[in-house]
């Protein structure tokens, strides 16, 4: 018989906060910004917040209505989806729907041949796009390192957006020097929709990251890319970096507080710039180490926080930008994997939409293609988690039990044919018997990564650029360097 | 009188910012040399400060509690100590460069090289090359400290280092950068005289430099 009063949890359920502590975080956020405010510099910004109902004092110190704050936090759309340039891979940034991706801009790479340090190239980030073209539970791509080997440090994001371009055919998150970087970076990607605007519109590839700078501080070219994004329509992240206990309180709710009202005078400028740009919230929200002073990428404090915040952009409606799978660790070891496993639990429980930052190394600082190889192993696992119990009759397989009986075995039957294929197969960890693993060459995880990346690095090669697109992306990279020759 | 020296020495461990101030005061009050009071006070109590901080028994906050209890006792010691003394070895002028609003980095060295008795003259953030070279001539610091979070803002470092030879001050100040993406390599690059990647570091090799 059917029943009735039922209720099925069909995947795990994670919350930090209530709605009524979400309220009160959002409520303080508002109050942040009519009685704190924040600064900007940037003379259109100011005028922007002149001619409506903010109050701009002390040359650049912006303080907004409660009124106004609400009316731009409603023009932004609730979902945006995004599209690889070959139409091929696309992610939706929608309601605890998670997305898993690597972060950016490293200046340093562990070079493959010599194991030394060095600074960040063009093939470097090549690389890392091609390792993510490759790994099935990567879906977004950021540039992973920052080019260093280009002619002019102020054009570097076009050339870093060509590698990523020619590496990857994921949607993208990208970062631009200023508003003019972000222009071309914008003109590049529209290549791949016919070079209509209203049809890259329609079909974004990437969204730009921004960020402000704790506490409540909006610099030039931050402002430059917000209004830029506003004009365009360009999908666009206001993430800020509070270091609790430095550049923000040391208690999380306050440094959530204060991210929040950071985000939201982004909501605010781009709205009355022009509604209805595709906003999400972000926050890399962690703690200063109070003993080496490093910003935190592996602090248990960053998931907790940003699972908070996760909850709030939920309950605000904004799609989700979250972090997870990174590390302090100067190597790829023991305490890399445990620190990149806990951060992809959590951020992917919460339902951030947007979970970046996999595969760092050296709290944000070393780039390293085998941790992008070992997170896609973790990400298996936590995505594991998330299937959750079936409870249906098929699942439940009484019929089988009795069938079966006791003393019975269920490895012949069509049953387990059917249903051990939705378990977890590792890929790369090893669950062999001690014999089998010394005869096989007692490998560790970490030959098995580094094959594994070797491997990859050998064989895949993206969908290529046809040759007339690759060289208008070149010419636009070009002029760029030719604008900004010395 | 000693006991009051101790006093310092514990208040300052303690991060007891008014009771240094204090008694630091009633010591120069009472006439006692204030060579003595920086020597057998102030400096002894910073150096458990430092030996507990590398001990993990003391953390930054507690740290920078304890460099500000140092420098309200400065500030009423500065005037009175001898041009000859240790303590006037030491003055900073910190800046981030232009293009760059980070400063936290910054702040925070400054702030622990205040407590080992610098005097640190702090510029701010997103500061031209010219305004640092103008401050260099006005302060005749023996450290310019130079900050620069992002990739695209540290060659503003460099430029400073120039503009400093242009200047012809450059021999005249010891030159100290830092910065997530900064390095020893880079420092040696643009001609700085020292790296340093942390606030800690920074104290210490702000004191090598100063002696030279």
């Amino acid at each position: 018989m059917p029943k009735i009063n039922q209720t099925i949890q069909e995947t795990p359920y994670f919350r930090v906060l209530s709605e009524d502590q979400i309220e009160r975080i959002y409520s303080a956020a508002l109050d942040v910004i009519q009685r704190t405010g924040a600064r900007f510099y940037h003379e259109e910004a100011l005028e922007l917040f002149r001619n409506s109902d903010a109050v701009v004092t002390d040359e650049n110190l912006v303080r907004v209505p409660l009124s106004l704050v609400e009316r731009a936090i409603e023009s932004h759309p609730r979902k945006i989806n995004l599209t690889g340039r070959t139409g091929e891979n696309r992610i939706s940034l929608d309601k605890d729907t998670v997305n898993f991706g690597t972060g950016s801009d490293l200046p340093f790479t562990y070079d493959r041949e010599t194991g030394e340090r060095r600074r960040t190239k063009y093939q470097d980030v090549l690389n890392a796009g091609r390792i993510v073209d490759y790994l099935p539970n990567l879906d977004f791509f950021m540039s992973h390192g920052i080019v260093q080997d280009s002619p002019n440090t102020q054009t570097y994001d076009r050339h870093q957006c060509l590698a990523m371009l020619e590496g990857c055919t994921k949607p993208m998150v990208l970062t631009s020097v200023d508003g003019e970087g972000l222009e071309d970076l914008w003109k590049m990607c529209k290549l791949f929709r016919g070079d209509d605007e209203k049809e890259y519109r329609l079909n974004p590839m990437f969204i730009t990251y921004i960020e402000p700078i704790s506490p409540l501080m909006n610099d030039r070219s931050a402002v430059e890319k917000l209004l830029f994004s506003a004009e365009k329509g360009i999908p666009c992240m206001y993430t800020p970096c509070p270091s609790a206990g430095a550049t923000a309180p040391a208690s999380l709710a306050g440094m959530i507080v204060q991210s929040l009202a950071e985000t939201l005078m982004a909501s605010v400028l781009t709205y009355l710039k022009n509604p209805g740009m595709p906003l999400v919230m972000g926050g890399v929200t962690t703690v200063l180490d109070m003993l080496t002073t490093t910003y935190s990428y592996g602090s248990p404090e960053l998931s907790l926080a940003s699972a908070a915040n996760t909850d709030v952009s939920k309950w605000i409606g904004l799609p989700m930008f979250s972090t997870g799978g990174c590390t302090d660790s100067k190597t790829l070891d023991e305490q890399a994997a445990i620190e990149s496993a806990t951060s992809l639990y959590y951020a992917f429980l919460s339902g951030a939409n947007l979970v970046h930052d996999v595969g760092y190394l050296d709290s944000g600082v070393n780039a390293s293609l085998e941790s992008l190889v070992m997170n896609d192993e973790i990400i298996g696992m936590v995505k594991q988690i998330g299937k959750g119990i079936n409870t249906e009759d098929e699942y439940m397989a009484l019929e089988l039990i009795d069938e079966i009986g006791p003393g019975g075995e269920f490895l012949t039957s069509e049953h387990t044919l059917i249903h051990y294929k939705e378990w977890f197969q590792p890929k790369l960890q090893d669950r062999s018997d001690y014999a089998t693993w010394v005869r096989e060459g007692q490998l560790t995880m970490a030959d098995r990564i580094q094959s594994e990346t070797d491997r990859i690095l050998k064989e895949h090669q993206p969908a290529p650029i046809d040759d007339k697109q690759h060289q208008e992306l070149k010419k636009i990279v070009q002029d760029a360097d030719e604008r900004h020759a010395k | 009188m000693s006991e009051k020296l101790g006093k310092i020495a514990d208040s300052l461990l303690n991060g007891n910012v008014e009771e240094v101030s204090k008694v630091t005061q009633e010591l120069l009050d009472e006439g006692t040399d204030p060579e003595e009071i920086l020597q057998s006070g102030l400096f002894a109590g910073m150096e458990v400060v430092s030996k507990k901080f590398k001990d993990c028994e003391m953390f930054i906050p507690e740290v920078l509690r304890s460099a500000k209890a140092m420098q309200g006792a400065m500030e009423k010691l500065r005037p009175k100590l001898s041009e000859a003394s240790s303590s006037q070895a030491g003055t900073v002028v910190t800046a981030t460069v232009q293009g760059d609003l980070h400063d936290i980095g910054k702040n925070l060295a400054g702030m622990m090289m205040e407590g080992s008795g610098f005097n640190v003259i702090d510029m701010g953030i997103d500061q031209k090359t010219e305004d640092i070279v103008n401050a260099v001539k006005e302060h005749k610091p023996q450290i310019l400290g130079l900050s620069a979070l992002l990739t695209t803002t540290m060659p503003k470092m460099g430029e400073v280092v120039n503009a400093l030879k242009e200047a012809g001050i450059r021999d005249q100040v010891k030159i100290m950068i830092g910065g997530a993406p900064v390095t020893d390599d880079f420092a040696d690059e643009i001609g700085a005289d020292a790296y340093a990647p942390n606030a800690s570091i920074g104290t210490e090799k702000a004191l090598e430099l100063i002696k030279g």
